[in-house]
């Protein structure tokens, strides 16, 4: 089967001579998810950017479907560590913005757009203003805005990081609960274990800066995925091997 | 809430009218010198076919210098983010144009465009802009870098991204330059009038003083100011339809960013 995302000997070089990613290569399968994990400025963001089409990486090159990334693409969806939602749209209008951007009928959307915002569960808050709504309601409606168009590839940038733990937690389950009847394949930046862990299917470690996989590990953990399982030993083994692999990483 | 929120100047204005009222008959101050406030609603009220028949020109002149000025303003603004040569060759110059203090080229524009509409409305044009570019550019480039990511990894155009994050962006910016420029706009044309008109407020209030009349022209200046506060807020309560998604606070936005 075709691959989703094929990141080939991908390096990014700042101007100047800023080394943000030495090398960085991997592929991801189609309806997998995959997370980056690293330390806070590891260039994980800019890989993620990359493949999103939003930076040109300096070296190597990026395919989605097969197709060499140039800029964005229609069937992509992105979520941002900050929710992103135009104050002065209601949230239906927000999730229906890359509907608007790409010029397709509203009308043949609204419904998803609905669906959506119901299985987030926001549905009630459709009509409402972002200010109206808490942290972690803003951000299940930027997810709602990724999905609206149907993309085939969900890029996702330390999505949950402004938020509570205990929001976060709740989050990561309904993300996993979406992607579950979506079928996205889904690139996951954090640099959260617990979270890389409980979500992925395979998780790639990157080295500080500048960055290179230092590490992959599959996550063999059942699915779905339930909040008991981060008690248990397998789960926490995995966190442990991770760390391990970051430490080594991270020591000179 | 907002009721309340007028209520204090007014119990103010209100204090400071009976003080006033109170020490001029105390002093028994002639009216030449300053009138009673009194004296001075009896007035607005006696001789409102005059001061209206001369209000008429001066409002009309406000409004469309303003609205000139709010056009211009917008576009030059636009102009100022869009184009490298505009930034750096002319927003120098903009600025550098403020410093020239605008009332005293009042006589230069009456040489130059006559004494007719023209020179009054250029002048409130020029004074009343500046605020608008200066807000609107900083509004259309304000925007977080986010917001321009998010929209481009959706193949936003560069219009798109204009009209529907750039320009919504700037508008409570742009309506704190709205409210500074509606009030330059009467001090320009009001200013444009004392140099050289044959009939408006500013003419009238000249016309006042030099027939002595102190009360008319504190009638003059009393219809000019409830009038200056119209327009505001007429601004000011478009800016409430509009910017419908600001969360309000008591203090006034936008100003001289």
């Amino acid at each position: 089967m075709l691959d989703s995302v094929v990141v080939d000997g991908v390096g990014k070089t700042y101007a100047g001579s800023v080394e943000a990613i030495r090398e960085a290569r991997f592929r991801v399968a189609p309806g997998e998810f995959l997370s980056l994990l690293g330390p806070s400025g590891c260039g994980k963001s800019t890989l993620l950017m990359m493949i999103a089409g939003l930076l040109a990486p300096s070296r190597g090159s990026i395919r989605v479907d097969g197709v060499e990334v140039q800029g964005p693409r229609r069937d992509v969806g992105i979520v941002f560590q900050s929710p992103v939602l135009l104050p002065w749209r209601t949230v239906l209008d927000n999730v229906l913005l890359p509907v608007e951007m790409l010029r397709l009928r509203r009308t043949d959307y609204e419904r998803r757009a609905r669906d959506l915002l119901s299985m987030a569960k926001v549905d009630d808050f459709a009509a409402k203003l972002p200010h109206e709504l808490s942290g972690g309601m803003k951000q299940r409606v930027a997810i709602c805005r990724a999905l609206v168009h149907d993309p085939a590839l969900l890029l996702m940038d330390e999505p949950f990081n402004a938020l509570d733990a205990m929001t976060r937690d709740q989050m990561g389950l309904e993300l996993l609960r979406i992607w579950d009847v979506h079928k996205k394949t889904v690139v996951f930046v954090t640099h959260s274990i617990r979270e890389a862990v409980f979500l992925s299917d395979r998780v790639l470690v990157m080295t500080p800066r500048p960055a290179t996989i230092g590490f992959e590990t599959d996550v063999k953990l059942p699915r779905p995925r339930t909040m008991d399982m981060q008690e248990a030993d397998e789960f926490n083994r995995y966190v442990g091997l991770l760390r391990h692999s970051i430490e080594a990483g991270t020591r000179p | 809430m907002r009721g309340r929120s007028l209520l204090w100047p007014l119990a103010v204005t209100l204090a400071a009218l009976v003080a006033w009222e109170a020490v001029v008959a105390a002093l028994r101050v002639k009216a030449l010198l300053l009138p009673r406030p009194s004296l001075v609603a009896g007035v607005l009220w006696s001789r409102a076919p005059l001061i209206l028949e001369h209000m008429w020109p001066t409002f009309y002149q406000i409004v469309l210098g303003f609205l000139l000025s709010l056009v211009g303003g917008v576009v030059v603004a636009v102009l100022l983010t869009y184009s490298e040569i505009v930034r750096k060759g002319f927003y120098p110059l903009i600025v550098v144009s403020q410093i020239v203090p605008k009332v005293a080229v009042a006589p230069l524009f009456v040489v130059w465009f006559g004494l007719g509409d023209l020179s009054r409305l250029l002048l409130a044009f020029l004074i009343a802009f500046f605020p608008i570019v200066i807000n609107t550019a900083t509004g259309l480039t304000s925007v977080d870098d986010d917001f321009v990511r998010m929209a481009r990894a959706y193949m936003g155009t560069r219009r798109q991204i204009f009209t529907k994050i750039r320009l919504p962006h700037a508008l409570p910016l742009i309506f704190g330059g709205m409210k500074i420029s509606i009030t330059l706009a009467v001090i320009g044309v009001v200013v444009a009038e004392f140099v050289a008109a044959q009939r408006g407020i500013g003419y009238l209030i000249v016309m006042a003083n030099g027939l002595l009349d102190t009360p008319l022209m504190m009638a003059a200046i009393a219809a000019l100011s409830l009038m200056g506060l119209a327009l505001y807020g007429v601004v000011a309560g478009l800016e409430r339809l509009v910017v419908y998604w600001q969360v309000r606070t008591e203090t006034p936005r936008g100003g001289f960013a």
